[in-house]
């Protein structure tokens, strides 16, 4: 059953080929516009680089998940499988990871080519990297809840990160944290334990919050 | 008299009515007595001088935007799982209030931190996780005000409003660890309060005054609530026609 759900998925995903495509180009759009707007300066750059790519990962995985459930909803899919007797939950996992996979996997793999561009040391860009697979699940399966909320409303285009973003803050002060002290030579482990912490809470907890938050969104 | 009886709405709007007024005085001139025990009894702070008299509006409120959200979270727990209408409205009616309380901490603060650090504001954890809680608010209340049916609205930020309260905690330990300026809590020290008694009970005082408004402001907004939910049933309308 795993093997269909997740070929359905990516069926999804694949036949729609600008939607991998999509996320990975803002990416790289947003990135090179950051010099474009605080100048060429290789020293500053290499310095908040690893700020930008956090921030425009946020961007990223606010607007790919901003209207996740929309499609299943109108279609009426979604009410179709919250009825049905198979794991609701299961299938809500499935499609956070899978939403992870075809939006920020992509840029993930791309990090190096990134740090070529800013001349980010290997050592950075490994924490960059690691950095981004523990946090940007818990980002997408944030902003998931954030439209599973607002699911009833016709138009909720700014409203998802108005009410998201605060929930985003743990993963990211850890996240730039770990990253500052590498680059400083500090100890890191911590702020990767509790990155990683977080990411044992939230994913397992997720599922189950958004079956209820769906299932208040649908019987309205 | 049972709790269903009290959690009737009909039943809390006509029996509320006097007793909103009567608070709202009660609170207006205990909230003088108040300012005048912290502005002028009150001894001055051997370090900060008379600056730190902000600290009877900046303390109580800070303390009251943390008491409301754990309110209103409470509040919408018990209307999720238990449909009790007046919670309902008890609960979105505590954001604005909470709101304010949160915005009236960050001003009083900032009007402190001027001569005492220099500077308005400064990326201190304290600072930033209030601030993280007005956003907060906001979200809440952008989010109730953008659903057309209003119950629907309720269920929806009542569920936002439990996952933050379950967030707070979170939020307020990364952005501690990630920052810390602000002067350690003064009051909370069991062993031996660095505070000392003739000034610590003017601000309790005006803890308990503060306590009483947002009761009071409470009683108000959800009579307001239950009228714009309830203006075209029969009951109100033979209220209102006398």
């Amino acid at each position: 059953m795993i093997k269909t759900l997740f070929y359905k998925e990516f069926q999804n995903y694949f036949r729609n080929l600008s939607s991998i495509f999509l996320p990975l180009i803002f990416f790289f759009l947003i990135i090179s516009i950051f010099p474009l707007l605080i100048g060429p300066d290789k020293v500053l750059l290499n310095k908040i680089v690893p700020g930008i790519v956090w921030i425009t990962i946020i961007f990223t995985t606010l607007l790919s998940s901003n209207n996740f459930f929309k499609d299943d909803y109108n279609n009426g899919y979604l009410e179709t499988f919250l009825t049905s007797d198979s794991s609701v939950e299961f299938i809500l996992f499935l499609k956070i990871i899978s939403c992870w996979l075809f939006t920020c996997f992509p840029i993930i793999i791309f990090i190096p080519l990134v740090s070529i561009f800013f001349n980010i040391s290997m050592k950075d860009s490994f924490i960059i990297i690691s950095t981004l697979v523990i946090g940007s699940p818990v980002l997408i399966s944030i902003g998931i809840f954030g439209s599973a909320l607002t699911l009833g409303l016709a138009k909720n285009s700014i409203l998802v990160p108005i009410i998201i973003l605060p929930f985003f803050i743990p993963i990211l002060i850890f996240s730039a944290s770990a990253i500052e002290s590498v680059s400083s030579g500090t100890p890191y482990e911590m702020q990767i334990y509790i990155l990683l912490a977080l990411l044992v809470f939230v994913l397992p907890t997720m599922p189950y919050l958004l079956k209820y938050t769906l299932s208040l969104s649908i019987n309205n | 008299m049972n709790i269903s009886k009290i959690a009737n709405l009909k039943f809390f709007f006509t029996k509320t009515k006097n007793l909103s007024k009567f608070l709202g005085y009660l609170t207006f001139f205990l909230m003088l007595g108040g300012i005048y025990w912290g502005l002028f009894v009150a001894p001055s702070d051997y370090l900060q001088g008379e600056s730190y008299r902000i600290m009877y509006l900046h303390v109580p409120a800070a303390w009251l935007s943390l008491q409301v959200y754990m309110i209103m979270a409470f509040a919408g727990f018990i209307s999720l799982v238990w449909k009790v209408k007046i919670m309902e409205i008890i609960s979105i009616q505590c954001a604005p209030i909470g709101a304010y309380f949160t915005l009236i901490a960050l001003v009083t603060g900032m009007v402190w931190g001027k001569p005492t650090w220099g500077t308005y504001w400064v990326w201190d954890a304290r600072l930033t996780s209030e601030l993280i809680l007005l956003f907060l608010y906001i979200g809440i209340i952008a989010l109730y005000s953008s659903f057309s049916d209003k119950r629907q609205a309720v269920k929806i930020t009542s569920l936002l409003t439990i996952v933050g309260l379950v967030n707070i905690p979170i939020i307020h330990f990364s952005v501690e660890w990630w920052n810390t300026l602000h002067q350690g809590p003064s009051v909370t020290k069991f062993d031996q309060p660095s505070m000392h008694i003739s000034m610590l009970l003017p601000l309790l005082y005006m803890f308990v005054v503060f306590n009483l408004y947002f009761v009071a402001v409470l009683i108000k907004r959800v009579q307001l609530g239950i009228y714009s939910r309830e203006k075209k049933s029969k009951w109100m309308e033979e209220y209102l026609n006398g």
